[in-house]
């Protein structure tokens, strides 16, 4: 065991840190197109698909090296980069499963932002249980006609492109119907409505298809075998969310520490109170064991090992922790803690950002998120049950009538 | 950056479980409930063959000077047997006070016989007040010819009633504070020094109290230098929160398997148990809290080893962690069991009760919150 940074490590950190000291944005990025070009230059300084294959115009680099970048840029709170569906999902789809064209046509726009993409598989009522969307494509001379609606889809309102599950066999049973797609978001019949979220703003949208032609030539993978590329899609980025996650989660500590001096409370600063005292300790002691976690996957994924389902162990600890820290940082703010303009100065600011997403409220509100998000984590533990401790599934109707199905054929 | 154990650290692993598997199972920790020793004194002898007892003792007294990652996983190990025996009380505390203390002499005199299982040994900390600071020390030790006169109450002593030799933390009467404190080594057999055994909750893990009167103690048995004993306590309370740490997880993961067993076999309304969400839900949050746990067990015992920064914030997380982690995990086990688990025969409750034995031992949660807040403001934190 050494948790320390190799001397190659930390060079490449300082590389990095130098970088961001020169390039980052120091004013909040208003307009497309000035995040566009944030994007734009991180790409060009190797910053963005690090995992990617270099075939494909990535940078192949190893998991702490993408670590690295993740927490410094977290660090100074530089702004995100964009597309990170895309890149996340997309890009390493239609690598394992598109055609050459596919590939010739989108990668490279991918990886640049030129066009952002974003993913249509949830439906109104299909959820946890994905595989019983409705959403119909069906075969017309070389397209497909698309009908139906999507929900919860992060950034659709900007997206030029979806990566989209639709039923193409509805006598099949539910799994064996599906087919991937791309579809051009900008087609005639893709009306795209924002939904308000309990924060107030709009991050994700609603998708409705009124008979959406797509090209044949945009099946990804085999016909009914979406389900399949969904279930199997490989990302390149991994290891890096985890130790930006601990940056961020660390640097809103280092701004309630300094309000916790200045708030008085029952008369004496806030940092006295041996029960504030109690809840900042927890809140710093579960982080760092955020911290050491995301040091021994990385570790894992540095030897070349995979986990899969254990991914959903990492989910399910810092959704969990985030919403936990928040509420403490909540009790300790009181009502000042909910106020979203008008927040005394003495109680600063939750981050760096400038805006509404900078308030102690609103980092309390998207808390709640991430326990719905990405696989809410009833599902998670399902994955962690089943997949790592071998528990037995449980008795499902949908399965118990598919049952019945081939019994009465 | 590897977090993973070395291949010499994985047979260590793999020859501590496999002696311990075979040699300390259930059927022996039972038997040692009643035993007036509490351990079997065979066993611990052939851990010495095993190189365990000195395992992190300097090389040139018998040890074998490895670090803290070596001693979390044969804590942990220990955890998953709940072992009966003063391994933690000799080797962890008693040894390691002796070498934290940098007294020449006094390891030269104790630990080759702690290594070779010749002397068992302990350490009398805890008074009448629950303090781990050295508030705590007022059992006092007064100059009297040659040597001192200790006389007071220690609490809470393990195996106190059988060890050979008990290391005293006094206060000298030279200062207040860490200022005047003084270790000395009390062999058990002494006039004036009563052991008193007393049965706590976990069977496996003798405790008594000690009660010296006028106990004369000669100046040759002082460790390290008088009045300033508090730092090498400082530090050795430092890794026994990691070693007690360990051997929660050990304790926990134990548990946590048995249940996912119990759970794949256990029938009900027709289906195993382990298929409803009720309790799959539960594993999966044990599961969660063990890999944590394990993260933080040996982040904490590879910071103490590589004295980085953040090593004292590192041990408090990792105690806090797991006195929460292993309360959990050993108490759903119980749950999930149902009546079985709360029945004696049963084995869970060993390692339920090893974990609450050790909560409170060398500061609960509160506690560590606190210290790791002050490190936090004090800016020991990882560079």
């Amino acid at each position: 065991m050494d948790l320390e940074l190799t001397a190659e490590d930390r060079a490449f950190r300082d590389k990095v840190r130098a970088w961001l000291d020169e390039n980052r944005p120091r004013k909040k990025l208003e307009t497309m197109e000035e995040r566009k070009a944030w994007h734009r230059k991180m790409y060009e300084a190797g910053y963005i698909g690090m995992g990617w294959p270099k075939a494909y115009g990535g940078q192949e680099a190893r998991p702490m090296e993408q670590a690295i970048v993740g927490a410094e840029m977290a660090r100074v709170g530089a702004p995100p980069p964009m597309n990170g569906l895309g890149i996340g999902i997309v890009g390493p789809t239609i690598i394992h499963h598109g055609t050459e064209d596919q590939k010739n046509e989108f990668i490279q726009k991918i990886l640049s932002a030129e066009d952002l993409w974003c993913q249509l598989y949830s439906e109104p009522n299909a959820g946890s249980d994905l595989a019983s969307l409705r959403t119909r494509a069906e075969r017309d001379g070389d397209e497909f006609v698309v009908n139906g609606q999507k929900v919860w889809t992060s950034g659709g309102m900007t997206a030029d492109w979806g990566i989209l599950l639709a039923r193409t066999d509805p006598a099949a049973p539910k799994h064996q119907g599906i087919t991937c797609f791309l579809v051009n978001m900008h087609s005639p019949g893709v009306e795209v409505r924002p939904l308000k979220q309990i924060s107030g703003s709009s991050e994700f949208c609603e998708v409705f298809f009124d008979n959406v032609r797509v090209s044949a030539d945009n099946v990804v993978g085999e016909m009914n075998r979406g389900w399949q590329i969904a279930q199997t899609t490989l990302s390149y980025e991994r290891g890096g969310d985890l130790l930006s996650r601990v940056t961020r989660l660390q640097a809103t500590f280092s701004r309630l520490l300094e309000v916790a001096q200045k708030l008085e409370r029952n008369g004496r600063p806030a940092i006295e109170d041996p029960l504030v005292r109690q809840r900042l300790g927890q809140i710093y002691s579960e982080v760092e064991v955020l911290r050491y976690s995301a040091l021994r996957l990385l570790s894992k994924l540095e030897k070349g090992q995979r986990p899969g389902p254990e991914a959903s162990i990492s989910k399910l600890y810092y959704s969990e922790l985030d919403k936990r820290a928040q509420e403490l940082m909540q009790e300790i703010l009181g009502p000042f803690g909910q106020l979203m303009t008008g927040i005394p100065a003495d109680l600063a600011r939750a981050s760096e950002e400038e805006g509404e997403g900078s308030s102690w409220a609103y980092q309390f509100v998207w808390s709640r998120a991430g326990t719905i998000y990405a696989g809410s984590n009833e599902i998670q533990k399902n994955i962690i049950g089943e997949r790592v401790l071998g528990l037995p599934k449980e008795v499902r109707a949908d399965r118990q009538a598919l049952k019945a199905q081939a019994a009465g054929k | 950056m590897d977090f993973e154990f070395s291949e010499e650290q994985g047979m260590l692993r793999d020859v501590t479980r496999e002696f311990l598997t075979e040699q300390c199972g259930p059927d022996h920790a039972r038997k040692m409930f009643d035993d007036p020793l509490g351990y079997d004194p065979k066993i611990y002898r052939r851990m010495a063959e095993l190189g365990l007892l000195g395992l992190t003792f300097p090389e040139q007294y018998g040890g074998t000077g490895l670090g803290n990652v070596d001693l979390a996983i044969v804590m942990e190990e220990m955890g998953r047997v709940a072992y009966p025996g003063p391994y933690f009380c000799g080797v962890v505390l008693a040894g390691g006070l002796i070498t934290a203390s940098g007294d020449e002499n006094a390891m030269a005199r104790y630990l080759p016989g702690i290594a070779t299982g010749e002397m068992t040994a302990t350490v009398a900390l805890l008074e009448d007040a629950l303090d781990w600071g050295p508030g705590g020390i007022q059992l006092a030790a007064k100059k009297s010819g040659d040597g001192y006169q200790l006389n007071g109450v220690k609490r809470v002593v393990s195996f106190g009633n059988s060890v050979d030799t008990i290391i005293v933390v006094a206060r000298d009467g030279s200062g207040d504070g860490e200022d005047g404190i003084t270790l000395f080594a009390v062999p058990r057999e002494t006039a004036g020094l009563k052991a008193e055994a007393t049965d706590t909750l976990d069977m496996n893990e003798k405790v008594a109290t000690l009660t010296f009167e006028n106990v004369t103690v000669p100046a040759e048995n002082v460790i390290g230098q008088v009045g300033a004993g508090w730092k090498a306590v400082a530090a050795t309370l430092l890794r026994a929160q990691v070693a007690a740490s360990a051997e929660m997880l050990g304790a926990s993961r134990k548990a946590l398997e048995m249940s996912v067993d119990y759970a794949k076999v256990r029938e009900q309304f027709g289906q195993a148990i382990g298929s409803f969400q009720a309790i799959k839900h539960r594993l999966a949050e044990m599961l969660e809290a063990a890999e944590n746990a394990t993260a933080a067990v040996y982040y904490a015992a590879w910071a103490l080893d590589a004295d980085a920064p953040d090593a004292a914030l590192a041990a408090s997380v990792a105690k806090s962690t797991l006195n929460e982690a292993s309360r959990m995990i050993t108490g759903q086990a119980i749950q999930i069991h149902g009546g079985i688990g709360y029945t004696w025969e049963y084995d869970l409750h060993l390692y339920w009760k090893r974990a609450k034995h050790l909560e409170p031992l060398y500061g609960d949660t509160a506690y560590h919150r606190e210290r790791a807040l002050q490190e936090v403001l004090a800016g020991r934190v990882a560079g």
